[in-house]
């Protein structure tokens, strides 16, 4: 019996310690790119953004994205890698009008994928 | 992945209840929580293992979830007694020594025949052989036999009269018409077929009859030849 309820309170801990600090770190990830995707969506928006701009949004969300595919499905991430290169490529050539909906499409993810992979009654059913 | 363990422990309850709601004869030699956990390790550790992009992660939690309730049905099933019953049922007696238990028998979803072809399976033929015999929590017959269940069938009954209806094929058997058997039953008291719950006849002529609701009578028919 002893042995039982070590093993519970062990799983236990682990689930929900593995449960909290992917919560905590999902959201601090997508909190952080949103913030400094917000910051080239601005440039961008005032025609300012440059080629160093983009490239180091991107390199952020490269170094992000390798933790981030331990907790979140991969087919997500690929969604944001997609439309955060296609923003970074029309920035790279300065075309502004387009590269903005890519940026409010990349947003939106940061927004709706932490909601999505999150505790709630929603994504339980 | 708090989702994965509150989604695992939905599904798992949900198993549990359906696989208990759905009786002893779904289950065969487990009880019903590890019947489900059975079910469902197998595709939780195939489903991360074979899809690289689902997280290796979504696996394990749901595995540990899976373990954890385990432990959790283990410890009850082990130190509560009113949650075994809940969890893994109770077994039942379906025949006493007042013969079989017409109650019991419908409550597991079981008629005469899937008893009598369970008894048969561990060894007695004859349902007179047979003080008691139950069905356990995890879907297996036990029964207790009679001090002298050898001399008890030395010639292999079949059902005649199962729940109020004659066997054809087992009629034709034993060379008699069905008028036979209902002046045996006449005389023996029982003037509705649809009463009986159970007629067997051997190759000796004796037979094994009960009324719903009453106790079994053994006797023999006094036949001349020995027909099986």
């Amino acid at each position: 019996m002893v042995k039982t309820l070590v093993s519970i309170a062990i799983t236990l801990g682990l689930i929900i310690g593995a449960s909290c600090f992917e919560i905590y770190y999902v959201k601090s990830t997508f909190d952080l790119l949103t913030q400094v995707l917000l910051t080239l969506h601005d440039k961008t928006e005032a025609q300012t953004a440059t080629f160093e701009d983009g490239t180091a949004v991107r390199q952020l969300w490269e170094e992000k994205k390798e933790t981030l595919q331990i907790w979140l499905p991969h087919t997500a991430i690929q969604e944001v890698d997609y439309q955060l290169y296609e923003a970074v490529g029309f920035i790279c050539v300065r075309d502004y009008k387009n590269a903005l909906p890519k940026l409010e499409v990349v947003l939106g993810m940061c927004e709706n994928i932490p909601q999505a992979y999150s505790l709630g009654i929603e994504n339980i059913f | 992945m708090g989702l994965i363990f509150i989604r695992t422990v939905i599904i798992f309850i949900t198993l549990l209840i359906v696989m208990r709601l759905m009786g002893k004869r779904q289950i065969g030699e487990m009880q019903p929580y590890e019947l489900v956990v059975t079910l469902i390790i197998s595709e939780l550790a195939g489903i991360p293992m074979a899809d690289p992009s689902t997280p290796l992660l979504y696996g394990v939690m749901a595995i540990l979830a899976v373990f954890l309730l385990h432990q959790i049905v283990c410890l009850l099933d082990l130190n509560f007694k009113p949650a075994k019953a809940i969890v893994s049922g109770v077994p039942s007696v379906l025949l006493n020594k007042n013969g079989i238990d017409d109650a019991e028998l419908k409550k597991n979803s079981l008629d005469v025949s899937d008893l009598i072809e369970s008894l048969r399976t561990e060894g007695y033929f004859s349902l007179d052989a047979v003080d008691y015999a139950l069905y356990e929590a995890e879907g297996t017959f036990s029964a207790l036999p009679k001090p002298n269940y050898e001399q008890l069938q030395n010639s292999l009954p079949v059902i005649l009269v199962n729940e109020g209806k004659f066997d054809e094929k087992n009629l034709a058997l034993t060379k008699r018409d069905r008028q036979y058997y209902l002046d045996v039953l006449k005389k023996q008291g029982c003037n509705k077929l649809k009463r009986i719950l159970v007629m067997t006849v051997d190759g000796n002529g004796k037979v094994y009859l009960q009324e719903k609701g009453t106790k079994y009578k053994v006797f023999d028919l006094n036949w001349e030849e020995t027909l099986w």
